[in-house]
């Protein structure tokens, strides 16, 4: 290799890496700002110029979320209402996916059904607030969980259904095939054969779904209105209030609130790794 | 073991005819080769069997039971895909296994049964092995382990060897023939190549457009071709089809004359003959059927294939090896006539004479 050569592609990389610090430092250093001021004395996070490292280190934040405040409470119900929805999601979007992808449709019906369950979530989720308002308040179920996790799996499951559908198209239909071929039932070939080999897409769709749900605001807002009920973000907005704007609270509460998904995510990564059905066909 | 029978069954996609009316029956114990180009229905024929595509219309038999309402899981039969479809998250023993372990065969059984399945497709040392970290005539001897692990009624391979590289196949070929005398299961095969029709093949059924062209031995289907596409389908190199005009059982196409044709009359007629059949002669014989300078001369190794041009075809022949003749040469060329065929043009069936 020239000299010339050489240094060209040290250049390339450094700029690739000076690309990937840039993105780096713009998508994290909000979290880290918010890390930061939540474990800073009121006065510190409006210090001018900012004070980029805590000099002063406080749990006083936390305390007053978690301990004085029902913050914990909030946690768990948003975490209650988000795995609830997510396995309900993910079931039943994974056999609904499964179905579109394989079953046999007379006429155009496979690409109408897909469309119309697309299609539920073409209007904005507010649009749906004030019959689910009247539909819950009808059945008694304001306040409650199950009520979170009904109306979250009604925008989750049509993403879970398509994600969960184009994941089994890319599976060679070949391998159902021979199992069934081998001795199998249908329902066999798609516990033992498509849905191990779907993992990929069950973890992609868990996460999409956890998240959504983790984050949700505007239904948890409408559904529930006690602090046994409520979820974290509607928790957390709860602490901007007529007087005062408690940033320090508000920081430790967000902060808590990203790390569940971050643990979540490192979980189901191994899971993600493309390619795994490679080697099932072709020679 | 069973034999396998199709009674008038029709197969189609839409609008389109997969397979027309089909009948046929395969023996027990036959090893019985569907032959074809691409899209002429032969893989959709065995799919049927296998019970991955329903008839339109007509019935399926395996043994006495008709099968059309059968799930594939009841109807016994083992398949080999033209993919393999090995489950790619499954060891090669867990593949190999799978057909004992849904039929719930306990663990040591399945274990020894694999064992000595894998030894005889020589797998016994890549047991633990993934299919990805396997190579393609591995893969291939997983499928077949696969199939053979249980004794079904019915073999349906798909294409097993078209994946494999041109030495590989040859062996396996050898291979597949000797495991299905040594195991007596009627098998069906799929394939587009001739070659693989005739070596492994009780009878072969040729397929075209859905339908079966001629059902035979490979010895019959070579020798006795009844229609135009069966005797330009088998044979390599493929037979001479030369377009034509047969009056009085002479067949004229510009230079080329070849007589003793019987009485045969026919204006729009196919001479079909296989290039070991035409013989190269002196230019100045009396009995060549034509004269005519060398279009090429190709060494095969075992003999030279000399062509000329007739009429805007062209009709080869095989020579000897040591054929020293060069492009543009004038040679005499002789048809035999008792080993030629003669098709109708319109009809594109065989005209006896």
């Amino acid at each position: 290799m020239t000299k010339r050569n050489r240094t060209r592609e040290i250049l390339v990389r450094l700029s690739a890496y000076l690309a990937i610090l840039v993105a780096l430092v713009v998508t994290l250093f909000p979290i880290y700002w918010i890390a930061a001021n939540s474990f800073k004395f009121d006065i510190d996070i409006f210090a001018v110029p900012p004070e980029w490292f805590p000099k002063n280190p406080t749990l006083k934040h936390y305390r007053a979320a978690f301990v004085e405040r029902p913050f914990l409470r909030y946690m768990l119900n948003s975490l209650l209402a988000a795995v609830g929805t997510t396995i309900v999601s993910v079931t039943f979007g994974t056999m609904a996916g499964y179905a579109l992808a394989r079953f046999r449709y007379p006429g155009q019906w496979r690409y109408q059904i897909s469309f119309w369950i697309l299609s539920t979530r073409m209007m904005p989720p507010i649009v749906s607030i004030i019959p689910l308002y009247l539909f819950f308040n009808f059945f008694d179920m304001l306040n409650t969980k199950s009520a979170l996790v009904i109306a979250y799996t009604a925008f989750n499951l049509p993403f879970a259904t398509w994600m969960m559908k184009s994941y089994f198209q890319d599976l060679p239909v070949e391998l159902e095939e021979a199992a069934m071929v081998d001795g199998d039932t249908r329902w066999g070939a798609f516990l033992r054969v498509a849905l191990p080999l779907a993992r990929p897409g069950l973890a992609a769709t868990a996460i999409f779904c956890l998240i959504i749900s983790w984050n949700e605001f505007l239904f948890a807002l409408i559904i529930t209105l006690t602090e046994q009920s409520q979820t974290l973000p509607i928790g957390i907005a709860g602490r901007v209030t007529q007087y005062n704007t408690y940033w320090g609270e508000i920081s430790a509460a967000g902060f808590m609130a990203s790390i569940p998904i971050v643990i979540f995510a490192f979980m189901v990564q191994r899971h993600l790794v493309r390619g795994l059905s490679f080697g099932a066909v072709k020679g | 073991m069973a034999s396998v029978r199709f009674d008038n069954v029709t197969k189609k996609f839409g609008a389109f005819v997969a397979v027309a009316n089909l009948n046929l029956e395969v023996q027990d114990k036959e090893f019985l080769v569907l032959l074809g180009p691409s899209g002429c229905g032969k893989t959709t024929t065995m799919r049927m069997v296998a019970g991955l595509e329903e008839t339109t219309s007509g019935d399926i038999y395996i043994g006495a039971d008709r099968v059309n309402d059968v799930l594939p899981k009841y109807r016994d039969v083992a398949m080999v895909f033209q993919s393999y479809a090995l489950y790619p998250h499954l060891s090669v023993e867990d593949n190999i296994g799978y057909p004992l372990k849904i039929r719930k065969i306990p663990a040591s059984e399945r274990q020894r049964q694999v064992a000595e399945v894998a030894r005889r497709v020589e797998l016994e040392t890549l047991l633990d092995r993934l299919p990805k970290e396997l190579s393609g005539g591995q893969r291939q001897r997983v499928a077949l382990a696969r199939a053979i692990i249980r004794t079904p009624r019915v073999f349906l391979l798909d294409e097993p060897l078209s994946n494999l590289d041109a030495k590989l196949r040859v062996q396996m070929r050898a291979e597949l023939k000797h495991l299905q005398h040594e195991l007596q299961v009627t098998t069906i095969y799929v394939t587009h190549d001739q070659i693989e029709a005739m070596t492994l093949a009780h009878r072969v059924a040729v397929m075209n457009k859905g339908v079966i062209e001629q059902l035979g031995t490979p010895k019959e289907i070579y020798n006795n071709p009844r229609t135009l596409f069966v005797a330009g389908f088998i044979g390599s190199p493929p037979m001479n089809l030369i377009d034509g005009e047969v009056k009085n059982g002479v067949f004229v196409n510009g230079a080329l004359k070849v007589k003793g044709l019987g009485r045969a009359n026919v204006p729009r007629a196919v001479l079909g003959v296989r290039p070991e059949d035409v013989h190269v002669v002196a230019s100045r014989d009396y009995g060549a059927s034509m004269t005519a300078p060398i279009y090429s001369a190709e060494l095969t190794g075992e003999s030279t294939l000399v062509s000329v041009r007739a009429g805007r075809q062209l009709l080869s022949m095989r020579a000897d090896k040591n054929f020293a003749g060069q492009i543009d040469q004038q040679i005499g060329v002789k048809v035999a006539a008792d080993r030629a065929f003669l098709f109708d043009g319109e009809s594109q069936n065989r005209v006896d004479f």
